[in-house]
Parts: structure tokens; C-alpha cells; sequence
């Protein structure tokens, strides 16, 4: 249970799941991976964003935590992984998200020439 | 006994459970019979759905009804059966109440059980995946009647996809030509699934252990793709099975990759069938993946490449309804992402064609 909203995780997403040797130590030293995990959780919400600006949608991290799923309309949505990013991705976008559709493709091939200057100004605070 | 990498990359000690699957006749509880007379399985625990006629005598056997929860809005595999959770944790509170030890569960499903809802059953529940990981599944196919299965029944292509390892049984009645032609078709259903023959029940080797390797079927029986064309008694609604490897030329964003494949299974999640690959992930070791249609076991980190030919990702694709050429334009077009190019490596498009 998350202690500060009470809310029960019963399950981790497997894109959450331990991956790294490091990871299955028996002793952890508190805040020891809180940069790897920090850095981990900012870079999906850059990828995701990349995906995500085609459909008019924005994703960003929220007090570490959680994440924080907008459209230009001004809707906002609490999600806490992947698993639920997608179907509340797809609820705002009208169900338009596929990752084999063309045009999402065709914009991601594109976007991807400018990938570094893009990358450069979409996080000037970081 | 269970000496597997599985184990070896966790610090936790969860129980295996392996799955045994296939039609009725096909000759699993035979199997299963003489599997769990051998020592290392003489501490095992069985579930089993159905009654069966070979004897599994003296050992401890439960035999619970089917019951299937249908969850609200889910799709076929997101069931929850119910009857395998209340005994996974009934034998939990034995085990840890000392009435008996637990080193191992066999569930021997029905002939027409789709393995699908009990993985998703297992890894779904809060309390039971911190306590069992799926270890094998394992579909018995009948040499005689098998490719009558395949051809008849969508419920026998879905075990055939969702299993790591296919046993062929009742060899001893069949001939050479027809073994050759049911392995074939199973390679082109599942390129990862480790083919083994039984006779008389009885296998060389011992089925309920973790497969290692991908596509180890088609280079041990390094046989060309088949090019003939069957006799057109293939049924239509098989025919749009489709199952492709593919390799990348560079280590994967293992973040990036979660993004996408997250984002497929949401869309497709009910056309994947199975995903199951190697991904190197520019550590010491690879990261296993293992997924059957909206269930990805929990991935799991190896500490090195020595199971494997060569230090290359691999994953295998199993679909219906999608063309493997959409598969592959997706990733390229991922690849910025994902960092690195994906190649084609084998693609089966008709295995009934």
C-alpha cells in the first residue's frame, strides 16, 4: 500500500519488474538507486512523450511516483505504469493509438531526423 | 534439485509450477505418469482437472473442478480460474504449516484448456506470484490425430503457441512421414517451442525443466522450410497463423522496448499469441521475455550469455491476423527508440497453406 494515498498496489506492471543484477540484492541501502530509478522514470517520459505528441498528448512524471497524462483540452488522468498509461491514452485520443498504424510510423521516422535538437529543448529545466 | 538460471537469478524462493496441456487422448496423464516416477519429481505436487484412467497412485494428487471466472470486459485470456488460485493457496497454507513440503506443482489441464488464463491467473494474483513462477508448459500432441487437431481446432494451435515444449506422443503408431510432417507443422506455429517424441509414454529426456535457447527445434532437425503444398484439407480458419523471429543488430533500449511492446499488446494483445525472446540488453547477461497474450512473465535477468550460440537478441513472434511486414515496419520506425534495427530472421506465413 502506498502510504501516502492509501491507494493498494497489488500488482507491478512487468516494464517495472526487476531487470538489473543489482536489483536482487539482499540489502538496500535507502535512496541508494533513487538516482538510477529517477533518471529511468525520465527518460520513458521523454519516449513516451516522443509517441504521445502525435496523438496531441502529454506525459509527465509526478512526485516520482506516479505519472500525469494530459490532452490540449486540459483533461488529466493519474496513471501509475504503462499498463494503465495505454488504455487511458487510448480513451483521450479516441482510441486512435496503434503502434503498427502508418501515419503514427511515418511520424515517428520523421520526427526521429531531428531527434537530438528536439531532444536538446524538450527539457531545458533537466 | 532445481538447479536452473531461473532460480539462480533470484535471491527469492518461489515454487515452480510447470503445465501440462493437450487434447484428450493425447496422452498427458500417461506422460505425467511416468514423469513423476522419476526421482526428481518425487516431490511434487499435481492438480489435475479431470479424471484420468492411468494411475497416478501414491502421491498427492488434487483433483479440482474447473471453474472459470470471466472477468468484466476482459478478452478470452483474461480469465481468472478460480479453482486453481483457491488450491495454489490452499497448498501454500500447508506447505507453510508443515503438513507437507512444497517443491513442485504439475497442473494437468483439460483437453481443451487454453494455458493462457492460468498464467495470467498465477502472475495477476497479488499473493500467488510472490509465491510460484511458471516454469514449463507443456503440450502433449498425439501423433496419429494431431494434425487433425491443428487443422480443427483454434483452441490446439493456441497450446501449441503458448507452450515451451511440445512432446509428440503415441509415436510408436505413426509413421516416419507423418512424425515429419506434424513437426514441421508445429516449428512453423511455434520456431521456439522444443520438440521432443514419446514412446510408449515414455521420453528421454526430462520435459518439465526450463527450455534454454530459441529456436532449438528447427536447427536440431535442420530441416528446410517445407515448400510442398498439402493435400487442401487444411482448414480456413487456421490459416491466418503467422510466426516470425526477428534479430536486432544492436543491444536494446530495454526501456524503450517496454514502451513499445506495452503499447502492441494493449492494441493486439488478443492477436499476439505468444512473444518469447532473448534481449541483450548490453549487460553481462541477457533479459529473458516470455509473454502469452496479454501476460508477460515477469522478465527475467540472466547473468550471462552461456545458454546461448551467440550473444544476440532474438524474439519470437506468434500472431494471428497480423502480417509479420507490420511488425517490422513498426520497430524500424521504433528504432530511434528502441536503438537498434530489427532483421528479419525466419518468418513462417502459412503453416496450413
Amino acid at each position: 500500500m502506498c502510504i501516502l494515498c492509501g491507494e493498494l498496489v497489488m500488482h507491478v506492471h512487468w516494464t517495472d519488474q526487476k531487470t538489473h543484477d543489482r536489483e536482487y540484492s539482499n540489502t538496500v541501502v535507502v535512496g541508494e538507486l533513487q538516482r538510477d530509478r529517477m533518471r529511468d522514470r525520465l527518460r520513458r517520459v521523454r519516449y513516451v512523450n516522443q509517441i504521445l505528441s502525435f496523438y496531441g498528448l502529454n506525459f509527465k512524471d509526478w512526485n516520482g511516483s506516479r505519472y500525469l497524462l494530459s490532452d490540449r483540452k486540459g483533461r488529466q488522468e493519474v496513471v501509475g505504469d504503462l499498463g494503465a498509461l495505454w488504455p487511458e491514452a487510448q480513451k483521450m485520443s479516441g482510441n486512435r493509438i496503434d503502434p503498427l498504424d502508418p501515419e503514427l510510423l511515418a511520424y515517428l521516422g520523421g520526427h526521429d531526423h531531428h531527434h537530438d535538437h528536439d531532444h536538446a529543448h524538450e527539457h531545458p529545466h533537466e | 534439485m532445481i538447479t536452473t538460471t531461473r532460480m539462480n537469478t533470484r535471491t527469492n524462493n518461489k515454487c515452480p509450477i510447470d503445465i501440462v496441456t493437450g487434447f484428450l487422448g493425447s496422452g498427458k496423464t500417461t506422460l505425467l505418469g511416468n514423469i513423476l516416477r522419476e526421482g526428481e519429481f518425487e516431490g511434487a505436487s499435481v492438480i489435475i482437472n479431470e479424471y484420468g484412467k492411468a494411475g497416478l497412485d501414491h502421491r498427492l494428487i488434487r483433483r479440482v473442478k474447473e471453474r472459470t471466472v470471466l472477468l468484466a470486459g476482459g478478452c478470452v485470456c483474461c480469465n481468472r480460474r478460480e479453482d486453481l488460485i483457491a488450491e495454489l493457496k490452499n497448498m501454500l497454507n500447508e506447505h507453510q504449516s508443515g503438513a507437507i513440503s512444497l517443491d513442485r506443482v504439475v497442473i494437468e489441464t483439460t483437453g481443451l484448456a487454453d494455458p493462457a488464463p492460468i498464467l495470467f491467473s498465477i502472475l495477476t494474483h497479488p499473493l500467488l506470484v510472490h509465491h510460484y513462477y511458471i516454469e514449463t508448459v507443456a503440450v502433449c500432441l498425439d501423433a496419429v490425430n494431431g494434425e487433425m487437431h491443428l487443422e480443427n481446432n483454434p483452441e490446439s494451435v493456441k497450446q501449441i503457441a503458448a507452450a515451451d515444449r511440445v512432446i509428440i506422443t503415441k509415436t510408436d503408431i505413426s509413421t516416419p512421414e507423418n512424425l515429419e510432417r506434424l513437426r514441421q507443422r508445429i516449428v512453423q506455429i511455434n520456431p521456439a517451442a522444443h520438440i521432443q517424441e514419446a514412446v510408449h509414454g515414455h521420453v528421454s529426456v526430462p520435459i518439465l525443466t526450463p527450455v534454454t535457447g530459441l529456436l532449438a527445434s528447427r536447427r536440431a532437425t535442420n530441416q528446410p522450410p517445407r515448400d510442398e503444398k498439402s493435400d487442401g484439407s487444411a482448414a480456413g480458419h487456421a490459416t491466418n497463423i503467422r510466426s516470425m523471429a526477428i534479430g536486432f543488430d544492436e543491444p536494446l533500449d530495454w526501456l524503450a522496448f517496454g514502451i513499445w511492446l506495452s503499447m502492441l499488446l494493449q492494441k493486439h494483445g488478443e492477436k499476439v499469441f505468444r512473444v518469447k525472446g532473448i534481449v541483450d540488453v548490453g549487460e553481462d547477461g541477457p533479459i529473458v521475455l516470455d509473454g502469452v497474450q496479454h501476460i508477460i512473465h515477469p522478465p527475467r535477468h540472466l547473468e550471462d550469455w552461456k545458454d546461448y550460440e551467440t550473444r544476440q537478441s532474438q524474439i519470437v513472434f506468434i500472431m494471428r491476423d497480423i502480417e509479420p511486414r507490420r511488425i517490422m515496419d513498426s520497430l524500424t520506425a521504433f528504432q530511434h527508440l528502441i536503438g537498434a534495427r530489427p532483421e528479419i530472421q525466419e518468418i513462417n506465413l502459412e503453416p496450413f497453406a
